[in-house]
């Protein structure tokens, strides 16, 4: 899964049972969460028991898992069940059960094989085809609106850049909210969390910024189950469609003005019944590629030329970028010590400083090598591996060497009285993924989540109470 | 009864263990629980602390050779 899946899927997983219930009403949503968000696993568990007319034993599904993928069930199940699409039913302690969410269950049928008048896929308008936007148009909207951002948050780190199209208020405060920039003196300046949103793709940037709009929602009375459907049912729309925004809710008409702004959706003027979703939004709950990397050129005419790498770097740790982007220049600079600039290269060097303070910026080592390998020019893209191994080698030993110490959040669980009861909440946590570190001697071990383990340990405690009585 | 306390893992070398220890020495605030050699329980309020006062330590210890910018 990308990355920009697992932050729609961890603001998800943050959301009260309530507000599944509610989203999942409506097929579009469940029909995005289905396909894009979980992983494979947990699909073919769900489309399996999605047309059985009763629950399904534990023991059938243990059945049906290999005994090597126990972990990956482990996961997909905990999952599943954080997002309360299965729960389990324990009313037999001997021989629980499995039930999918009805309401989850109804709408995914519903998406699937159409039918209903929910109308949660959008209303499309019948504008007569000359005063349609077409889909370069509307490219070319989402790609400038876009640009004006990550513009906006980097304009702080070198001089001599500008703005291509200017940014409303609402957005700036946005992302001085979402920590991507701060104000201080009346300067705007870039932050860690923003540096890293610069490094991620189209997609991941998208979902960092409209996760931080959720978050900020209530402070703006806005109902954030109506955006977080209406952002899935954006990624169901067709491009080059026009749809109506008059069945809207009036969090969902505020939102298109926001929306607007990012370049998500394109509105003809600002009281237009009709709204295009871009390119930017149709992808939100798919794996395409937004725009492509040519879009962070500074010619916004450019053709969409799929990956059109730019940089070169030697074994010599010398780099050669042929482009004359602003944005492409303060990208590079943030972790390379740039010499020269000709009228459409630059060239500079990856020193050890200028890395270093790149992490400590908050970039990783792995953030820059697959910037760099991802944006490679062709010729270099030509030999195997991409990069010079000894480049990629150095810049991992430079991040090593700058931080010496790993440190984890988390629980650490000991005092346990038996050595078996150890090995069993070992071996559960394994499973879980929250595993960090172990030891056996002194049984203790460090898991970075806990609430799985708490209600294992509380389970255990029952039965362990259970079996005395 | 099995408790869990909440804390950052931190797992290093044990050269750079000893002197996170000589660091905790001076004001014993930063440690809840020392685990191994290269594994320690540390207080997560504290850990921004501490990571400045490692680096600071190691800058003043080790001496890297100075770039060339000639090349």
């Amino acid at each position: 899964m990308s990355a920009s899946s697992t932050q729609a899927l961890d603001y998800l997983e943050s959301l009260p049972g309530v507000d599944h219930k509610k989203l999942y009403q409506l097929p579009s949503t469940v029909l995005a969460v289905f396909r894009r968000l979980l992983p494979h696993l947990a699909k073919t568990i769900v489309a399996a028991m999605l047309y059985m007319p009763g629950p399904l034993a534990a023991t059938d599904l243990d059945a049906w898992i290999r005994p090597d993928a126990k972990a990956e069930k482990e996961q997909a199940v905990t999952l599943l069940q954080g997002l309360h699409i299965l729960s389990i039913d324990q009313e037999i302690p001997s021989k629980p059960v499995y039930r999918l969410s009805p309401i989850f269950a109804k709408s995914l049928r519903q998406a699937l094989t159409g039918g209903g008048n929910h109308r949660s896929f959008g209303i499309p308008c019948n504008t007569p085809e000359t005063e349609k936007k077409d889909i370069t148009f509307l490219d070319d909207y989402a790609r400038q609106q876009w640009e004006a951002i990550l513009y906006y948050m980097v304009a702080s780190t070198g001089a001599g850049l500008r703005s291509a199209a200017e940014i409303s208020t609402g957005t700036k405060i946005l992302l001085s909210t979402g920590n991507f920039v701060t104000n201080k003196n009346s300067r705007v300046s870039i932050t860690q969390v923003g540096f890293t949103f610069l490094l991620q793709e189209v997609n991941a940037q998208i979902w960092s910024l409209l996760v931080v709009y959720l978050n900020n929602a209530k402070s703006l009375q806005m109902e954030h189950v109506d955006i977080i459907s209406f952002l899935f049912m954006l990624g169901s729309l067709e491009l080059g469609q026009d749809y109506s925004a008059e069945n809207l809710t009036p969090t969902q008409k505020h939102m298109l003005d926001d929306l607007n702004d990012f370049g998500i959706v394109y509105r003809p003027s600002p009281s237009s019944p009709v709204f295009y979703p871009t390119r930017l939004a149709t992808t939100l709950t798919s794996d395409g590629s937004a725009l492509s990397n040519t879009s962070l050129s500074s010619t916004p005419t450019s053709a969409p030329a799929a990956g059109k790498g730019y940089i070169i770097i030697e074994t010599n740790y010398r780099l050669y970028a042929y482009t004359s982007s602003v944005l492409q220049i303060a990208v590079l600079n943030l972790f390379t010590k740039l010499k020269t600039r000709y009228p459409n290269l630059v060239a500079g060097q990856l020193t050890k400083s200028s890395v270093q303070r790149a992490i400590g910026y908050g970039i990783t080592s792995d953030q820059i090598i697959s910037y760099l390998a991802t944006h490679a020019h062709p010729q270099m893209a030509k030999s195997n591996p991409v990069l010079p191994p000894t480049v990629v080698d150095q810049i991992r030993l430079w991040q090593i060497e700058g931080d010496r110490m790993k440190a984890t959040h988390g629980y650490l669980l000991k005092e346990f009285g038996s050595k078996d009861e150890y090995a069993d909440a070992v071996a559960y946590a394994g499973n879980l993924g929250v595993l960090v570190w172990k030891n056996d001697v002194k049984r203790v071990f460090f898991v970075n989540r806990i609430e799985q383990m708490k209600t294992y340990m509380t389970n255990k405690a029952a039965a362990v109470k259970k079996g005395k009585d | 009864m099995v408790r869990a306390t909440k804390g950052v893992l931190v797992q290093c070398d044990a050269s750079i263990k000893a002197i996170i220890l000589k660091i905790d020495a001076g004001n014993s605030d930063f440690i809840i629980e020392e685990l191994d050699d290269e594994t320690l329980l540390v207080k997560e309020n504290k850990l921004k602390e501490l990571q400045m006062l490692l680096k600071k330590q190691l800058d003043d210890t080790l001496k890297y050779p100075e770039e060339s910018d000639s090349d």
